[in-house]
């Protein structure tokens, strides 16, 4: 590996021991993945903050990090943590767990890392630029990132995001490359593609199918950053595909190199079908709709807002909308929840429905629109979940 | 004696006897930070105490927090002395840099194979061998 001087003095140990560990981090995975350089990244998005999925062991890494008083070197972000940060109580989390979840922030914020909190810094105003090098954790994002911007990251940890927030570098390999990039299959897209729940399942079965590699995806008529966070969310769910082109839409399709291609596949009607049925599991009555995963954008709530209408939700049903606190803070997005309140919607920020524990627990029957969220809240075997559009969704659990 | 080569990813040279699991596995909800007991329960060393072993395993799997699991097995000295996988991969790559643990890869032949639990073994990263001092 070539480094500079100055990563070399970092490795040294010439700004103490916290970065030369973090340095070395980076440049051992480099190592193995087979990278000669590091390069500088623009920013950062940090995974591994909700406790239930850091757990105790990130509480000894804090204390060796702060030791060192470490800082960002990049403008940084967090993701999702395991509960809303004001209205947790209401979520039904328990003290001790928002006890240790506020210090988890904490220490991150001690760092200089903004607390957005959120798997979509894209929707609060951190685009990435076509070409730019990032270092993103959370795997939606890094899709998005990736096919929708055209911008470099490849889906780092918790402990190496961090790593590079801190040092400014990544190592150069897999999706920094641009011979990483290009397409494998083609998938002709037969299906009517319309709601957020048909670009999830269509995302799932490919991801399920072709675990990692880089899709085309032609005949898909529209695309918008709604729509493709929620194809990008559900492939990454399935098969860790990482990257994606989409023909006329996405910013690298027009000019990446197809020659690498080896196969063209067909999703119609009957795929589409055969992920809905594998996600219809609830026989008795729904308890909880999950809607946010990957967060909404504000238009997306506005759309639950106008297909809900004059109707309200059923009494017994939950139906709670994850999104990102930047979203929620003007005059008018306000008077929005205030209205959907009224209606039986409750919108959380700061979290999601994967990582929070209280969904899992205390909801055995789950609708969504998201076959990331259907994937992760079935792992265990112990939620059921049914797929649906959100128009589908409403028609069954409003009045 | 039977010498495996292979390739070092953390440094450092140590005897031991090694504990062999014949399937992937997850650190993060797959082994307790605390005690470095094995917790999943599909792995047939579910129970048993990776403390002072030499850890082989094919390879690494699960959530990237795993990382954080390894560094906690040797803040909490219960940390395995090294790590053998056939292949390495960032969440154990990350955790043994944190925890300073030696950990090598690539090894010529299918290690969870030619080496098994309660075998004798040295892991030399100055040769970049692992030397099988039989059972």
């Amino acid at each position: 590996m070539f480094l500079t001087k100055e990563q070399q003095k970092m490795l040294d140990g010439e700004f103490g021991h916290a970065i030369a560990k973090l340095t070395q981090l980076i440049v051992k995975i480099g190592e193995v993945n087979g990278a000669t350089r590091l390069i500088p990244i623009k920013n950062a998005q940090i995974a591994g903050v909700s406790y239930l999925t850091v757990g105790e062991p990130i509480f000894t890494f804090f204390n060796m990090l702060s030791e060192d008083n470490v800082k960002v070197s990049v403008p940084s972000w967090l993701n999702p943590a395991g509960m809303d940060m004001k209205k947790w109580k209401e979520m039904g989390i328990k003290n001790d767990f928002a006890e240790k979840q506020r210090k988890i922030i904490q220490q991150y914020q001690k760092m200089g890392i903004q607390t957005t909190l959120t798997c979509t810094p894209y929707l609060i105003g951190h685009k990435p630029k076509f070409g730019d090098h990032l270092a993103w954790s959370e795997s939606s994002a890094v899709s998005v990132a990736n096919a929708y911007y055209g911008a470099r990251t490849n889906r780092e940890g918790g402990p190496s995001s961090l790593a590079s927030a801190i040092t400014g570098f990544t190592a150069d390999y897999g999706l920094h490359k641009k011979e990483n990039r290009v397409p494998k299959i083609v998938v002709a897209v037969k299906a009517t593609i319309t709601h957020f729940s048909d670009f999830s399942a269509l995302g799932y079965w490919y991801g399920e199918k072709f675990h990692g590699i880089i899709p085309y995806f032609k005949s898909i008529k529209n695309t918008n950053i709604d729509q493709v966070k929620m194809l990008g969310a559900a492939m990454a769910a399935s098969g860790s595909v990482a990257h994606f082109h989409i023909a006329k839409h996405t910013p690298e399709a027009e000019k990446v190199d197809l020659s690498y291609i080896s196969e063209t596949v067909t999703f119609d009607e009957n795929d589409k079908k055969q992920i809905y049925d594998h996600f219809n599991q609830i026989k008795e009555r729904v308890n909880l709709v999950v809607i946010g995963c990957p967060h909404t954008s504000l238009e997306d709530v506005k759309l639950i807002d106008s297909s809900l209408g004059d109707k309200s939700i059923k009494e017994g049903i939950k139906f709670w909308v994850f999104s990102s606190q930047e979203l929620m803070q003007n005059d008018k997005a306000k008077k929005l929840l205030t209205n959907l309140e009224e209606k039986g919607v409750k919108i959380f920020t700061d979290t999601c429905m994967v990582v929070s524990p209280v969904v899992r627990e205390n909801y055995k029957n789950i609708v969504t629109n998201s076959a990331k969220a259907a994937f992760y809240l079935t792992r265990e075997g112990t939620n059921n979940v049914n797929l649906l559009s959100l128009s589908e969704i409403i028609e069954r659990v409003s009045e | 004696m039977k010498t495996i080569k292979i390739r070092a990813i953390v440094e450092g040279t140590v005897e031991g006897i090694a504990l062999v699991s014949p399937i992937p596995i997850s650190f993060f909800g797959g082994v307790d930070a605390e005690t470095g007991i094995i917790t999943d329960s599909e792995n047939p060393l579910f129970g048993e105490s990776l403390t002072d072993k030499i850890f082989v395993f094919p390879e690494s799997k699960g959530s990237t927090v795993g990382s954080y699991v390894i560094y906690g097995l040797s803040v909490n000295n219960v940390a395995p002395l090294a790590l053998i996988a056939n292949e390495a991969e960032t969440i154990v790559v990350a955790g043994a840099i944190l925890a300073n643990i030696p950990f090598v890869d690539k090894a010529d032949q299918d290690v969870t194979v030619s080496i098994k639990t309660g075998d004798k073994l040295v892991v030399d990263t100055t040769q970049n061998i692992i030397i099988l001092k039989k059972e």
